[in-house]
């Protein structure tokens, strides 16, 4: 359990972790009762607020539903919002590629996704030229 | 048989000699939505089905490209995909015509490869296997119109360079910008292949592919243009909490009030037409048998059917707007937490909500869903769901035997109500089942639900004009075609055999004592304890070609019958007919699977007769034991 008042910016412990900090736009209720949210690294796509941002890292499902998501934008390095919910709370629809697409809680539970806060507060484009500096690389 | 709902014309290829490496054929393929079938309907001049929902378009349709004057030429629509690994079952459609390997279908010469402008990075994706292909291809960017509304850019000609093959703005749906594949297809048809060198992305590998495709977006100078703000500002209302559910309740019982308070209207107005017609030409025939056959027997069956086409062209105007808007996506959105308790996925919500107008169309459009067993559980329920051709069996019955009672000051009728229990008892009949079919044996594991929202659309005039245009030619083409030849066999059935009444004359015998009076009461024992008399059994016989017969039917055996002949078929059912008859009635109507057409679908979609043979028998199982229950209660109340 970390102690929140210290880390007011990002930070890396010993093994290399970000250690996660800011509180903005987290409710009273979060702070206090959600599970800790230092060693956010690497975090769920199910777990992203409506509003919230994340950067597509991996995606754990069976090939052929994994290429098929992964036509439909969900590449890693893409920006994903979670856009809003469906009334019954779940499906929720993400924006990805300029496209809404609706996903159950249990298939974005299988799609990693790093925080978009480190890099925002750093440099605000830095996520688009780190992924144009990785298809450079890869030419 | 004629189907009940989509009558698709046989296509003939062109017969023309072909030149050794000329064009032929030509295929349109493209992500979903992307607005394959409206530059279909474009360049063939058919009217292929559209609407704002990914997965419209099921299968291969074929047309001469007559819209520009090119008939010597075949384009074949495909079904959207968003790679050349296919996902589901419509998709494995696309990707075996463009193979060659679907019987029946010839392989492709061209490619007009068609990508939605507004999303050119993901679209561009399926560039690389389609390039691929080897095919000469040209490529549409398709919504050029909307993308510079709202402030995108792309760079056509460097992305042509970029990919070594033709690229042309359009709007299909404006027809801006076809005279290209004009152009293309004469340049291609008469230049030699001209050799491309351009290095493509390893196939089969999605992040390869995007990397490319993100590259090829950024050096072609292309900007998204802004997402609409209008649809996020619609979801925010549409798919809010309280009010998203609340307003599609609100807007389904102003539709069946819209249905009653203003189609009852139009329909009696046009019943009335429809028997003045009756009249007027009834003394220009000669008396005797032919006018009765002509009058009694086919007008007064046909027009009985026909009244109801006011009411059926105002539902499918509700169905088109539904489906035009991009609305369709939002509902399954909304349902998907309802089936997920059924164990189906929440994408099967799109064929059942357009299974309220035609089982047919709606079977054809599980191919979406990709789970094999989940289509099986889908197909087996969809006849549940309360399709058009129910409506003049509810209308009819409706009116006659509920009284026009009005609560909360008039908001709400009875008449409604009992039209809307009728809908939700099929739909909640078809959620049981889907439940007991996925608890049993087609239990699988759940697949992801995996769903795209379009946007926002303005449905269009012309669009929805044409779907009330279509809808009206088919209903009438039935009209003219089963219910024309059932009314007059049923005629002719009620007239024999002929009684010799001495010295040479014949008069026809009394209803009960001809073929279809016996038949009627040899059946009888069958459907008594459901309050149904004989006639009620002879138009279930009937009905099983297509539900609406049944009303036709009535009408007949009514008109036929001396002692209801002159009564409107409304006051007739009154002659020997109960509430609780009625009622049970509707309650089979809703359960029972009686429409062929159906039947021969379930039959091709699942390849065996077994299932449409369980599924029949499943649900004339369920809907007898719910009459026999719901008359039985009623009586119990009554009396």
């Amino acid at each position: 359990m970390q102690n929140t008042k210290e880390q007011s910016i990002c930070e890396s412990d010993q093994i290399g972790r970000i250690l996660k900090s800011d509180y903005s736009g987290r409710s009273f209720w979060d702070v206090f009762f959600a599970r800790p949210l230092g060693v956010r690294q690497l975090s769920l796509l199910s777990e992203l607020q409506i509003g919230e941002s994340g950067i597509l890292v991996a995606i754990d499902l069976p090939m052929l539903v994994q290429n098929h998501l992964m036509h439909m934008g969900f590449v890693p390095d893409a920006r994903v919002m979670a856009v809003r919910r469906a009334p019954a709370g779940d499906p929720t629809v993400y924006l990805v590629d300029g496209l809404e697409i609706a996903l159950r809680s249990d298939t974005a539970r299988s799609i990693r996704v790093r925080s978009l806060h480190e890099s925002d507060n750093e440099a605000p484009s830095s996520t688009a030229n780190a992924s144009s500096d990785l298809v450079e690389a890869a030419r | 048989m004629s189907s009940s709902c989509c009558t698709t014309p046989a296509f003939e290829p062109p017969k023309a000699p072909p030149a050794p490496g000329s064009i032929r054929t030509i295929a349109l393929i493209g992500p979903p939505n992307s607005g394959k079938s409206t530059l279909f309907n474009r360049l063939t001049g058919l009217r292929q089905k559209v609407a704002n929902y990914p997965g419209v378009t099921v299968e291969q349709r074929m047309g001469v490209m007559a819209g520009i004057g090119r008939a010597d030429l075949t384009l074949i629509d495909l079904p959207g995909v968003y790679s050349l690994s296919p996902y589901s079952e419509d998709a494995r459609v696309s990707v075996e015509v463009l193979e060659g390997k679907m019987p029946g279908t010839p392989k492709p010469d061209a490619v007009l490869l068609v990508l939605d402008s507004l999303h050119l990075t993901r679209q561009l994706m399926l560039a690389a296997p389609v390039l691929a292909l080897g095919l000469p291809t040209l490529i549409l960017l398709n919504m050029t119109d909307l993308m510079e509304s709202r402030g995108g850019e792309i760079d056509a000609l460097q992305l042509a360079r970029e990919l070594g093959t033709p690229v042309a703005q359009i709007s299909a749906v404006q027809g801006k910008g076809l005279e290209a594949v004009t152009l293309f297809l004469n340049q291609r048809t008469n230049a030699a292949k001209e050799n491309q060198s351009l290095t493509l992305p390893v196939l089969g590998n999605a992040a390869s592919t995007h990397k490319w495709a993100a590259q090829v977006s950024k050096r072609t100078g292309y900007r998204a243009p802004l997402s609409a703000e209008n649809t996020r500002k619609l979801d925010n209302i549409l798919l809010h909490r309280i009010w998203g559910p609340l307003l599609f309740l609100v807007v389904v019982i102003a539709v069946f009030e819209v249905v009653f308070a203003l189609g009852q209207p139009l329909s009696d107005g046009f019943g009335n037409v429809l028997s003045d017609i009756g009249n007027f030409i009834a003394p220009f025939l000669p008396a005797g048998w032919i006018r009765s056959i002509l009058i009694d027997g086919a007008w007064t069956g046909v027009s009985s059917v026909l009244v109801f086409l006011p009411q059926i062209l105002l539902l499918f105007l509700f169905i088109g707007i539904l489906e035009d808007s991009g609305y369709l996506a939002r509902a399954a959105l909304i349902a998907d937490r309802v089936m997920r308790t059924t164990g189906l996925n929440g994408k099967a919500f799109i064929p059942l909500l357009s299974a309220y107008a035609c089982a047919v169309p709606a079977i054809m459009a599980t191919r979406t869903i990709e789970n094999r067993r989940d289509r099986f559980a889908t197909i087996l329920v969809t006849p549940f769901m309360t399709c058009s051709a129910r409506l003049p069996v509810y209308m009819l019955l409706i009116a006659a035997f509920i009284p026009a009672k009005y609560y909360f000051d008039g908001l709400i009728g009875l008449q409604t109500l009992v039209m809307i229990g009728l809908y939700f008892a099929g739909f909640i009949a078809a959620m049981t089942t889907a439940w007991m079919l996925k608890s049993s044996i087609l239990k699988s594991s759940e697949t992801p639900f995996i769903l795209e929202l379009p946007q926002y659309r303005m449905p269009t005039l012309r669009a929805l004009g044409m779907r009330l245009v279509d809808r009206a030619r088919v209903f009438l083409y039935q009209a003219g075609t089963i219910i024309l030849c059932v009314t007059m066999a049923l005629w002719v059935l009620a007239h024999i055999p002929p009684i010799h009444i001495g010295a040479g004359s014949w008069t026809a015998p009394e209803l009960a004592d001809s073929v279809i009076g016996k038949l009627g009461h040899f059946i009888e024992p069958a459907i008594a304890p459901l309050g149904f008399n004989w006639k009620i059994g002879i138009g279930l016989l009937s009905s099983v070609l297509a539900r609406e017969v049944m009303v036709a039917t009535m009408g007949t055996l009514y008109g036929a019958d001396p002692a209801t002949q002159s009564l409107h078929l409304q006051t007739a059912l009154h002659h020997d007919m109960t509430l609780g008859g009625a009622l049970a009635l509707m309650i089979f109507f809703a359960f029972a699977m009686q429409c062929t057409s159906t039947m021969a679908i379930v039959r091709r979609e699942t390849n065996s007769w077994r299932w449409p043979a369980a599924q029949f028998a499943y649900m004339l199982t369920l809907a007898w034991g719910a009459a026999f229950l719901v008359n039985h209660i009623t009586m119990m109340l009554i009396h």
